[in-house]
């Protein structure tokens, strides 16, 4: 070992001080020299004869120097970089080759990179807090389920008791309504009084909320903490904004602080502005108060940071206690205390504590499985673009071989040339990857509009590469290259130096029957037909979903949301105000209908009640909705039996509901529903009519017993807010500001409309599922065109070997047909291996996908055969250009060359 | 041990200096500087002399051979003055290049003793 540190400690000073070096290797010839003339003189040869024996007796001086030098040189180090060298130049020379095989590495990586980017902004990156390893999500287990959202009284009973934690916090996003009439909506959020000191970021500016702050009619008034970028874009960096008012949703608060930049609270994908007091949320969510609302709110998301040294094991063993002591308690509260807890004893309930130190966001829960299963095509996509760049530079490779035969004849050593060779792969290797990478950020980023829907700009995914996604890369660069790279080279430097030099391109053809590149072919083929499958079976289940229908006509409906909450009318009169804006909205031009209804379907929220009928039976939940007349028709939903509401149904004429199909099916069974009641005593509903089922919350799922309530009969809110529901056809522009100049005029003092599409939400709600499936198909139809790149290169490649084979068999009297069947022959026996493997592959494959299907079966024959049909028509076409190109050959001309 | 007799590059000048064969240039050299560091010229003037005139070291196989000796750390190699007082370089053994002597010796008897065996033989 020590010889070989020695023999590199004087390669290195070779290299470091070359004329020194040389000047040594000279002076010590020109040494031996002198003495040799000495010699030769006293031997008595002349003066003119000195310098010629010299010569011949020391040899070539400059050519002993050469030799000393190379003696010295990092032989391995300078190889590499003359291979380098000729493998750029060889490159160059085939620019097709070159660019195709860079294009492919690029696609591979490119998304792979890009889906990871999003794999880790949205499930692997941790809050930029200190420690947040130590952060926990709370939720509650009732038998076996799992639910996410606290009510206030759960939230501060564990905030009260959390032995294995330092803090416990809570927290409820809203969007405040700042400054005075006609503003702005501010994306906000309550937070209880442990919040800040868990995520122990010190403030930028003042100071941030205490548990002092989280108390009703705390001393300090209402304080508020503001983001450094609000402070920044919204109060252009005020010097005394600490101590200075806001107004949020016409509540007085003080800004006591300023967080600093890059602190975005538990979700990252919201980016908060301001941050109040939980305890202040009666007073901003007014007339709703969910603190009030105990055992029926559940509103609030729970995180907590564990004690140095607690385990997450050790942190919900100590849960136990805590549950015990909740589910202990007394049982007469006027909260909803007493129904919660006997249902929370029978459906065993218990707090339960999840690794959080990447935040809290419901995005998680939506894409983890879907991201998990489009980074699968992901990997298969990259591993076709592996075996399409070994095929090719396979084929490559044979091409070569009289090049690579001739080295190896003039002395080359097998070592040499293939790394020559790999040194080649890993130059195509990096170009890929870099052009990969670039392209990389664009992907990420166009893919995560396209998961949120570019629908809500408050919501924020940040898919900027880092340290993971790099390494992520970079594995998947030097995988590509040591598969790519090491086959073909040692396969094509592995035979015999005398049978290749003598085989003329004639009889090579029989390289054809290579097995390992015909294996490589059909490996391809089978991966691609089960990602064109997994395509297929993913977006004919979309397809099926739109396609069955949520049970009303989404096309062309468009909502106008509004916030009625902060003007003076209440009860009948808001009531008749609500019926002239509907009345003004539906005589608008381009509007075929107009109604109002309280909930928008799929946007996550719903609203459930349950009738206790007179013989003490209890109906199923039923999703329920306040609507106005003539609601049915402008969604296009079918009115089955009985009447729609009317304007004249009002508290006085008795409290009216009609039902879905389904809802009267559970509850009359075998009877006719219209005229019956439900509910008793006061809250007794005469069932007036029956619609068609909707699928208002999950379209993937059948519909839920629904029920439909007027809005004038809302005994429950004095000061509801709508949102009008409108069949518009024509530009939504002119719409638009038609409905502000309505509302200008008759209430004033609201914050502006909120325009929206039906077709919007329900997008949003299939992202995933939109998501995947456009994904899956932009695999398929790169692994298609990766495939069909691979078929034609490698059959080109060969068919051009044998030009003057063809040549002769032409001369000879074969037809065009003969040819083209010849050549086009090879690639059928690969592609039947290949489609019937790739077919076994992805019926095992697609039992992953199951879960993702609606209405698709894993083994959907459709599918399955159109998908095989596309990967043989792809086939076909990529095999049907080389032969077709070989019958056009001019027998003359291709016997000549030879 | 045939690997060695049937080497092909061989060094000498003309037929009766003698051939020496490439391993056996290295072993000369180690017994050149057995007794103290040498220059180049004076190793070949000693082999010269030793052999009874009869090997010829060429310029052109011993300074490769002493330079690849060197980065093989058989040899150490410093610069010092000549007896006419010029700057030369000197060589001279390491204790792996001493280790080295004392194996190739041994082989050499062994080697030697056996094919005088072998001519010797009726």
């Amino acid at each position: 070992m020590s010889q070989r540190l020695r023999g590199f400690r004087l390669r290195l000073a070779a290299l470091l001080h070359p004329r020194r070096q040389q000047r040594e290797y000279a002076e010590e010839l020109a040494f031996h020299q002198h003495l040799l003339r000495q010699r030769l003189q006293r031997e008595g040869i002349t003066p003119v004869d000195l310098d010629p024996a010299t010569r011949r007796t020391f040899g070539n001086p400059s050519r002993l120097h050469e030799q000393l030098s190379e003696l010295r040189q990092f032989s391995r180090f300078e190889n590499i970089l003359r291979d380098s060298g000729y493998a750029t130049r060889v490159l160059r020379k085939s620019p097709g080759f070159t660019l195709t095989a860079i294009l492919t590495i690029a696609l591979g990586i490119g998304a792979s990179t890009a889906i990871f980017s999003l794999i880790n902004a949205l499930l692997l990156r941790s809050l930029p807090v200190p420690d947040a390893h130590q952060l926990v999500v709370f939720d509650y287990h009732e038998d076996n389920d799992a639910h996410g959202g606290f009510c206030a009284p759960l939230f501060r009973h564990l905030e009260s008791d959390h032995p294995a934690f330092s803090d416990v916090f809570g927290a409820s996003g809203t969007q405040l309504q700042i400054g005075g009439g006609g503003s702005t909506l501010v994306n906000s959020v309550l937070v209880s009084g442990q919040y800040f000191r868990a995520l122990q970021t010190p403030p930028l500016l003042g100071r941030y909320l205490t548990p002092a702050d989280d108390r009703p009619g705390a001393p300090s008034g209402l304080p508020a903490v503001i983001s450094e970028r609000y402070w920044r874009e919204v109060l252009h960096r005020d010097p005394h904004v600490i101590g200075s008012k806001l107004l949020a949703n016409r509540i007085p608060f003080s800004i006591v602080g300023v967080m600093p930049e890059g602190f975005m609270g538990t979700d990252p994908t919201e980016h908060r502005q301001i941050f109040i007091p939980l305890a202040a949320e009666p007073l901003i969510d007014a007339p709703y108060n969910n603190i009030a609302g105990g055992y029926h709110s559940w509103w609030l998301t729970t995180m907590g940071r564990r004690k140095p040294g607690i385990t997450l094991e050790q942190a919900n063993a100590s849960l136990a206690s805590v549950t015990r002591s909740v589910l202990s308690g007394k049982d007469d509260d006027a909260d909803g205390a007493a129904d919660w807890l006997k249902d929370a004893r029978t459906q065993h309930f218990r707090y339960n504590a999840e690794s959080g130190s990447s935040g809290y966001t419901y995005l998680r829960q939506l894409y983890r499985q879907p991201l998990q299963a489009v980074f699968a095509l992901c990997c298969g996509m990259l591993l076709l673009a592996c075996l399409n760049l070994a095929s090719l530079l396979f084929a490559r490779a044979a091409t070569r071989q009289h090049e690579l035969a001739t080295r190896l004849a003039v002395g080359a050593s097998r070592r040499r040339l293939v790394q020559q060779l790999l040194i080649e792969s890993l130059l195509l290797a990096f170009a890929g990857s870099a052009a990969g990478l670039v392209a990389a950020p664009f992907i990420a980023r166009s893919l995560a509009v396209l998961l949120l829907g570019g629908r809500d700009p408050s919501i924020y995914l940040d898919t900027s590469i880092d340290w993971r996604v790099l390494a992520a890369a970079a594995g998947a660069c030097v995988l590509a290259t040591l598969i790519i790279g090491m086959v073909p080279a040692l396969h094509a430097t592995g035979r015999s130096l005398s049978s290749q030099l003598k085989a003329s391109p004639l009889s090579r053809a029989d390289l054809r029957t290579g097995l390992l590149p015909r294996l490589l072919l059909s490996t391809q083929i089978a991966l691609a037909l089960v990602l064109v499958i997994g395509a297929g079976l993913i977006s004919s289940s979309l397809v099926r979903m739109y396609r069955t229908g949520p049970g009303f006509d989404p096309h062309n409906i468009n909502l106008v949301s509004v916030r009625l909450t902060k003007q003076p009318l209440e009860d009948e009169p808001l009531v008749r105000l609500y019926r002239s804006l509907q009345d003004r909205i539906a005589a608008l031009p381009g509007v075929h209908a107009a109604s109002i209804f309280s909930t928008i379907p799929y946007s996550g929220s719903t609203m459930t009640n349950e009738y206790s009928m007179p013989s003490g039976r209890i109906t199923p939940q039923l999703y329920t909705n306040w609507i106005a007349p003539q609601y049915f028709q402008t969604m296009r939903i079918p009115l089955l039996a009985g009447r729609d509401f009317a304007w004249s149904d009002t508290l006085s004429t008795g409290s009216k509901i009609i039902l879905s199909r389904s809802a009267a099916a559970a509850i009359f069974p075998h009877q006719i529903a219209v005229g019956q009641h439900i509910g008793s005593g006061k809250d007794s509903l005469e069932v007036i009519g029956i619609v068609g089922d909707v699928k208002y919350s999950d379209i993937r799922k059948p519909a839920p017993p629904e029920g439909y309530l007027a809005i004038t009969q809302n005994e429950r809110d004095k000061k509801p807010s709508y949102v009008f529901v409108v069949r518009l056809e024509g530009p939504a522009a002119p719409f638009a500001s038609a409905v502000h100049a309505i509302l200008v005029r008759d209430v004033p003092d609201i914050p502006a409309p909120i325009f929206d599409t039906l077709g919007a939400y329900l997008d949003h709600s299939l992202s995933a599922q939109r998501m995947m499936a456009m994904l899956s198909v932009f695999f398929a139809v790169s692994a298609l065109l990766v495939t069909a790149i691979g078929l034609y290169g490698t059959l080109a490649y060969r068919t051009a070997r044998r030009t003057s084979e063809i040549g002769i068999r032409m001369a000879l009297g074969a037809q065009r047909t003969q040819v083209v069947s010849l050549v086009f022959r090879q690639n059928v026996a690969v592609t039947l291996i290949g489609a019937l493997a790739g077919l076994g592959a992805a019926m095992l494959a697609a039992r992953a996908l199951a879960s993702f299907l609606y209405g698709t079966s894993t083994h959907d024959p459709l599918v399955l055969a159109l998908s095989t049909l596309l990967l043989a028509a792809v086939a076909s076409v990529a095999s049907l250009l080389p032969a077709i190109r070989a019958a056009r050959i001019n027998p003359l001309t291709a016997i000549r060359t030879e | 041990m045939d690997a060695i007799l049937s080497h092909k590059s061989l060094m000498g000048r003309d037929d009766n200096s003698g051939e020496l064969i490439q391993g056996t240039l290295e072993m000369l050299v180690l017994k050149a500087l057995a007794r103290g560091p040498l220059h180049g010229y004076a190793i070949a003037e000693w082999i010269h002399q030793s052999s009874q005139q009869v090997l010829r070291v060429e310029e052109g196989a011993l300074y490769p051979a002493l330079h690849r000796m060197e980065l093989r750390g058989m040899l150490d190699a410093k610069w010092g003055a000549s007896e006419s007082n010029r700057r030369a370089r000197f060589y001279q053994l390491t204790a792996e290049g001493r280790k080295r002597l004392q194996s190739e010796s041994t082989r050499w008897a062994r080697l030697s003793a056996a094919v005088a065996f072998v001519m010797q033989a009726t």
